[in-house]
C-alpha cells in the first residue's frame, strides 16, 4: 500500500519524526483531538438518542442508548406539536430574509463601495456604527414601533429586518471594492444606469460573497427567536424557534418531547452546513478575521 | 456641452442615492431610530407602552440603587473573568493541536466546528438536559462512574456562572479555532526551517515562532470576546433564567426581564440598563480599535 506522504504543517514537521519525543507529542496530540471530538458531538449524539425514549425511561435511565429505536415516538411528538406548521413558517420567514438581505445590503454596499455619491461617507460610518452597538439593545423600542404600525404577528417586519444588517454590508462592501472598478466603468460607459450596473456587472462578478451572505442569513432567520418571539407569539406564524422557545418555558412540558423538538430544529443547519461544508470552512475564515 | 454633463452628473448622484435609499430606511427604522428612542425612552417614565413624563436621570438612579442592577453588573464582570479563563484560551489549543494533525484533520475540525452550527436555543436547551439534577442528568451519570456524587449543577451559587460559561465556549470555540488556524497556517514554514537549523527544538519553535505568529490576532479577538461575553443573555435565560437568587443575571437579562419578563413592562428603566450597556461597550469598542490601529479604517 503506497502512500503519499503529507507534509507536515504545524509545530512539528517532518524532520523531527526521528526523534522519539515528538511521536510521543504526536500520541498525546491524537488523543487530545479523540477528547476534542467527544467533547463536541457527545451532547449532540446524546440528545438524539435520548429522543427515543418515552417520558418515563427518560426520567429513569441513565443508559446512553434508549431501549429500543423506536422512530414512532419522534413522529409521534412531529405530529402532536405540529412542527410541520412551524416548519413552513420558518420557510417563509427564510425565503423573505434572503431576498430582503440580498437585495437591501447589497444595494447598500454597492452605493458605499462603487457609486461613492457626495455624503455617502456618513452612512457609511453609521454602518459602521451600528456593528458596535448589540442590536438586542435598541428591542424595547423596535418592538413598540411595530406593533403600532400594526405589523405584530406578520413575516413582514423579521422580512425587512433582514436587510438591515450592518455585518453583511461590511462583507458586501469589501468584495466589491475589490472588483475590478474598469469593468464597471465600462458598462457606465456602455450606457448602462447605475441600477443596471448592479444587476448585470457587479452581481454576477460577486457570486462567492453572494453565497456566503446567503447561509449567514438563512443560519441567522432560523436561528433567530427574539424578535420572531416578540411579533409572532401566539399567532399562527410562530416559526421553529419561536416554537421551541415558547414550549421549552411552558410548565407543563415533557422533557422527552422538548427533546425530540430541540432535535427537530437542529437538522436543516446541520444539514445546510453539510451541503456546503467545504465551501464555509474555506471561506468563513477569511469573511471571519475581516469582519 | 458643460450644461449636459452637469445634468449626467446631478441624474448620477440621484440614483446613486435612490439606489441606497432602500437600506437606509430599514436601517433607519430597524436600527438607528430605535437606538435613539432607546436613549429618550431611558428618561421617561412609562406606563405599558406610554411615555408618561421627562425624568431627567430618574431611571438610571433608581435603577442604580436597586440591588439586582449592582449584582447584574458583578455577574457580567463575572462571567468576563471566566470566559477569559476559559474562553479566550481553548481556542487557542484546539487550533494548536489541530494544527499538528495531518490524518482526518478535516474530521476534526469539522466536528469541533459544529456546535458552532446549532441554533443557540437548541443547543442551551440540551445543555439543560446535561446539567440537570438526579439520576437522569448526563453529567450526573458520566461523573457517577467516576463515583462523584449527585449534584444539582445549575443551583450552585458558585458554579453556575463558570458553567455557563462552559457552554458558551463550547458553542463558540470551534469557529474562534478556524480563525487561529488560519492565522498559523499564515505563519512563513521558512521561519520553522530556520530555527531548526539553529537549533531551536519544538518548543522553542512554538515559543518563539508560532505565539508572536498569532500575538495580534489572539489580542484582536480577546477584545472582541469580551465584547461578546458582555452581551451574554440567551444562557442565563435558559439555563437558568438568572437564578439561584440572580447568580447568574447579567446585564443584558436583567434588560429583557424589566421589559418582557413578568408582565410588569418596566420600558423607561429597560432603556436605562440598555444604554449603560452600550455605554460600557463602546469603552471597551475604543479599546478595540486603540489595538487594532492598523486595521479598522474609518474613513472608508
Amino acid at each position: 500500500m503506497a502512500k503519499i506522504k503529507k507534509e507536515r504543517t504545524g509545530v512539528i514537521r517532518n524532520f523531527d519524526m526521528k526523534s522519539p519525543g515528538a511521536k510521543v507529542a504526536l500520541v498525546i496530540i491524537y488523543i487530545l483531538c479523540v477528547v476534542i471530538v467527544v467533547v463536541s458531538l457527545f451532547p449532540i449524539f446524546w440528545v438524539i438518542m435520548a429522543g427515543f425514549k418515552e417520558l418515563r425511561e427518560f426520567m429513569v435511565s441513565t443508559a446512553i442508548f434508549p431501549q429500543r429505536f423506536d422512530f414512532s415516538v419522534y413522529s409521534r411528538t412531529w405530529s402532536q406539536l405540529n412542527i410541520f406548521r412551524n416548519y413552513t413558517n420558518s420557510f417563509y420567514v427564510i425565503m423573505g430574509s434572503l431576498f430582503c438581505s440580498l437585495i437591501f445590503n447589497g444595494l447598500l454596499a454597492y452605493g458605499i463601495a462603487i457609486l461613492k455619491p457626495y455624503g455617502y461617507k456618513v452612512i457609511s460610518k453609521m454602518v459602521m456604527f451600528t456593528l458596535l452597538v448589540p442590536a438586542t439593545i435598541s428591542l424595547v423600542p423596535l418592538f413598540i414601533n411595530v406593533t403600532s404600525l400594526g405589523l405584530g404577528g406578520s413575516f413582514v417586519p423579521l422580512w425587512l429586518a433582514a436587510g438591515a444588517n450592518a455585518f453583511f454590508v461590511v462583507l458586501f462592501r469589501q468584495f466589491f471594492e475589490s472588483l475590478p472598478f474598469s469593468l464597471v466603468e465600462a458598462s457606465r460607459i456602455d450606457g448602462c444606469s447605475p441600477a443596471q450596473t448592479f444587476f448585470k456587472v457587479v452581481m454576477p462578478l460577486s457570486k462567492p460573497i453572494f453565497i456566503v451572505v446567503s447561509i449567514f442569513t438563512v443560519n441567522a432567520a432560523w436561528s433567530d427567536f427574539l424578535l420572531p418571539f416578540l411579533i409572532l407569539r401566539g399567532s399562527e406564524l410562530e416559526t421553529v424557534m419561536v416554537r421551541l422557545f415558547v414550549f421549552s418555558t411552558e410548565q407543563t412540558v415533557n422533557v422527552d418531547d422538548l427533546m425530540r423538538a430541540v432535535v427537530f430544529s437542529m437538522i436543516p443547519p446541520v444539514l445546510l452546513f453539510f451541503i456546503f461544508q467545504k465551501w464555509l470552512t474555506e471561506n468563513i475564515v477569511t469573511v471571519g478575521i475581516k469582519g | 456641452m458643460k450644461t449636459k454633463l452637469k445634468i449626467e452628473k446631478i441624474k448620477y448622484q440621484g440614483a446613486s442615492w435612490l439606489i441606497m435609499l432602500p437600506g437606509i430606511a430599514l436601517f433607519t427604522f430597524f436600527l438607528w431610530f430605535p437606538l435613539l428612542q432607546s436613549i429618550r425612552m431611558s428618561m421617561y417614565r412609562t406606563v405599558n407602552i406610554q411615555l408618561v413624563e421627562f425624568i431627567w436621570f430618574d431611571n438610571y438612579i433608581t435603577v442604580f440603587q436597586r440591588t439586582e442592577f449592582l449584582q447584574a453588573l458583578v455577574n457580567t464582570l463575572s462571567y468576563t473573568v471566566w470566559s477569559l479563563l476559559i474562553g479566550f484560551l481553548i481556542p487557542i489549543f484546539l487550533a494548536l493541536v489541530i494544527g499538528e494533525t495531518v490524518r482526518a484533520r478535516g474530521v476534526i475540525r469539522t466536528a469541533a466546528y459544529i456546535p458552532n452550527i446549532l441554533p443557540g436555543l437548541a443547543a442551551i436547551i440540551l445543555w439543560t438536559a446535561v446539567f440537570s439534577a438526579g439520576e437522569s442528568g448526563v453529567l450526573n451519570i458520566i461523573l457517577g462512574y467516576f463515583g462523584i456524587d449527585q449534584r444539582s449543577y445549575l443551583t450552585e451559587r458558585n458554579l453556575v456562572i463558570p458553567l455557563i460559561v462552559s457552554v458558551a465556549t463550547w458553542r463558540g470555540a470551534g469557529a474562534t479555532a478556524l480563525i487561529y488556524m488560519a492565522g498559523l497556517a499564515s505563519i512563513n514554514p521558512q521561519m520553522y526551517e530556520a530555527a531548526t537549523i539553529d537549533g531551536a527544538g519544538i518548543w522553542k519553535r512554538l515559543r518563539y515562532i508560532t505565539v508572536p505568529g498569532i500575538f495580534n490576532l489572539g489580542s484582536t479577538l480577546l477584545i472582541l470576546q469580551i465584547i461578546a461575553i458582555f452581551q451574554i443573555m440567551f444562557e442565563p435565560m435558559m439555563l437558568t433564567a438568572g437564578g439561584p437568587d440572580n447568580a447568574s443575571l447579567s446585564l443584558m437579562l436583567l434588560m429583557w426581564q424589566y421589559a418582557f419578563g413578568g408582565g410588569t413592562m418596566e420600558f423607561g428603566r429597560a432603556s436605562a440598563v440598555a444604554v449603560i450597556i452600550a455605554s460600557i461597550l463602546l469603552v471597551f469598542t475604543a479599546l478595540y480599535s486603540m489595538v487594532n490601529k492598523r486595521k479598522v479604517d474609518w474613513d472608508n
